[in-house]
């Protein structure tokens, strides 16, 4: 109970009353202040506050880093890369870091370079693993360079892919993302969406008009 | 000592009645007490004597501790449903997120409903 839904208590009979009890007040007040049901109160509280914060995820208070709703536009990465370089852009908006690696047999791979655990800038280190592996220093996150899956440390989701394309003259250009875990062609069909129909068919997407309602109901 | 009424409590009062033998302790670290929980008059009965200091009303109070257990409970599967939300988000499965929402809601309102047996209790 706190101190402040206590009756006053009654004043001494001495001339100093009122002295005496300001002085009892005080002494009651020098009692721990946090009762259970303070706790319980407390407790009450910190709920509501997490069921405003699942509330306000779900509506998409964070930013989801390196996606896109629809197709970004295509961006030119680099003029060439050489096997085992890495190269650090910004796609598909100028906020969102990417990192764009060549494994050393060749192939091109880009990911978003924001670590999914904390955020942090996740690098290309070639020394490590068996060939080389991108890698979180913040808390020791290693993400697999092929697949983009976490294979070490705290990060909880992969980390979002971009796809990158290599021009005749070896030019390497962004041209689209996928979310942590999302299949390709899933992402590929999510962004084509009814901008570009014809590839949509192509790449044997769910019918353009499900695709777009699909999209709407996703988002 | 039988026969005679038991003579009405006096007023409960901390430390001495004459106001001239209690040391002055607003001065030097105000919130410290070395009588801190049994200088507090709302405390009826404790000590001396056995179960001196210990709870006096235990139905009640298992009663709260109970509630309180159980509120914290749902708030630690509401911390689990948070990330789980957070995840599902961010990979894209919005629809999962809301159910996850829903499930933070509903946790909030089983908290709440705990504390709504009995507010007032200590
Ligand atoms: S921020 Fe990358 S591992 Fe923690």
């Amino acid at each position: 109970m706190s101190v402040t839904e206590q009756p006053a208590p009654a004043p001494g009979p001495e001339p100093a009353g009122d002295e005496a009890a300001e002085r009892l007040r005080d002494r009651i007040s020098a009692d721990s202040l946090t009762t259970r049901r303070d706790y319980l109160r407390i407790v009450a509280t910190v709920s509501g506050g997490l069921a405003v914060g699942g509330v306000g995820v779900a509506a998409g208070i964070l930013h989801r880093h390196g996606d896109s709703e629809s197709m970004p536009e295509a961006r030119k990465v680099t003029d060439a890369l050489a096997p085992g370089e890495s190269v650090a852009f910004r796609f598909p908006g100028d906020e969102d870091r990417a990192l764009a690696v060549r494994l050393p047999d060749g192939t091109l791979v880009g990911y978003s370079a924001v670590c999914t655990h904390l955020a942090c800038a996740v690098l290309w280190r070639e020394d490590r693993g068996a060939d080389g592996e991108l890698y979180c220093p913040c808390h020791e996150g290693v993400f697999d360079a092929r697949t983009g899956e976490v294979t070490a440390g705290p990060p909880p989701r992969p980390l979002p892919r971009i796809f990158l394309t290599e021009q005749p003259d070896g030019s390497v250009w962004a041209i689209a993302t996928a979310r942590s875990g999302e299949p390709a062609r899933e992402a590929l069909c999510r962004q084509l969406g009814d901008s570009h129909p014809e590839m949509t068919r192509q790449l044997g997407c769910p019918g353009a008009g499900r695709a777009a309602a699909n999209q709407r109901g996703r988002t | 000592m039988s026969d005679q009424p038991i003579p009405p409590r006096p007023d409960y009062r901390p430390g001495s009645a004459q106001p001239r033998l209690n040391r002055p302790v607003r001065e030097r670290y105000p919130q410290i007490r070395a009588t801190s929980g049994y200088g507090d008059p709302r405390i009826r009965h404790t000590g001396p004597g056995p179960g001196a200091g210990t709870e006096q009303e235990p139905e009640r109070s298992s009663k709260l501790n109970a509630r309180l257990v159980l509120a914290l409970t749902v708030v630690v599967g509401q911390l689990w449903a948070l990330t789980v939300a957070v995840n599902e988000w961010m990979e894209g499965n919005t629809g999962t997120a809301w159910w996850g929402a829903g499930f933070l809601i509903l946790s909030f309102l089983v908290v709440i409903g705990l504390w709504l047996l009995d507010p007032k209790d200590r």
